[in-house]
């Protein structure tokens, strides 16, 4: 498996497993890299738009779906709580656990909280509303606001 | 990207923060984006959709407005 597989494999599988993006350390001991090396990979998954990283060019910022920093959008899954970026990405790191989950969040305007609970097959029915302020073409000039 | 419990909370948003009122997505119209967009995201194979295939995505469910479009300029700044 090329290097640049293996080192996406691990940031997700990761995130998966414990609930936070791995430390540039952690993906250094893992993929055996020196941290030009890293850096290297890292960049390229950017590229790829799998990734955002912070301005060190080491630091994952975000994993869509999972978020490396804290957000008032979780997902509680099997007892772990995972960060979104997002209120799409809440509903996607449900999509890409695969398992049953519970989508915390919040009314934007109202501060009314958001409980979603949501099955492999989908949440249950909501008359919540989801809203996009930039236009797709617009999405990663600014990923962070987005 | 945000959460909002009706239409008129999410009008009202718009209009404090000064910003226009985007086309609103049901709950079930997003976990089809979620799916789709990150269902395979923790697969060997994963990558992000291309934007002919977001625009299918999007077309899939009925967002067809010019404003899911990646490659569209009518929003360029």
């Amino acid at each position: 498996m090329e290097l640049d597989t293996r080192a996406k494999l691990a940031i997700y599988t990761h995130t998966a497993e414990r609930g936070r993006v791995p430390a540039p350390a952690e993906l250094m001991r893992r993929l055996d890299l020196a941290e030009a090396e890293l850096r290297g990979v890292l960049a390229r998954l950017r590229e790829k738009r799998l990734l955002l990283l912070e301005a060190d060019g080491l630091t994952i910022r975000m994993a869509p779906p999972f978020s490396g920093v804290p957000t008032q959008h979780r997902v509680l899954s099997e007892g772990i709580e995972y960060f979104a970026n997002c209120a799409w990405d809440a509903l996607g790191v449900c999509a890409a656990l695969r398992r049953p989950s519970e989508v915390r969040s919040r009314c934007e305007q109202s501060g009314e909280p958001l409980r979603l609970a949501v099955a492999r097959d989908g949440p249950e029915p909501s008359d919540w509303l989801f809203h996009c302020e930039v236009p797709a073409s617009r999405w990663w000039n600014d990923l962070v606001y987005t | 990207m945000l959460f909002f419990r009706s239409e008129e909370l999410a009008s009202e948003w718009c209009r404090a923060k000064g910003v226009p009122r985007r086309p609103l997505v049901r709950m079930d119209q997003l976990w089809t984006m979620s799916v789709t967009w990150y269902g395979t995201r923790l697969d060997p194979d994963s990558r992000r959709p291309a934007p002919a295939e977001i625009r299918g995505i999007f077309a899939g469910i009925g967002l067809d407005d010019p404003f899911w479009d990646p490659l569209d300029d009518s929003f360029a700044t």
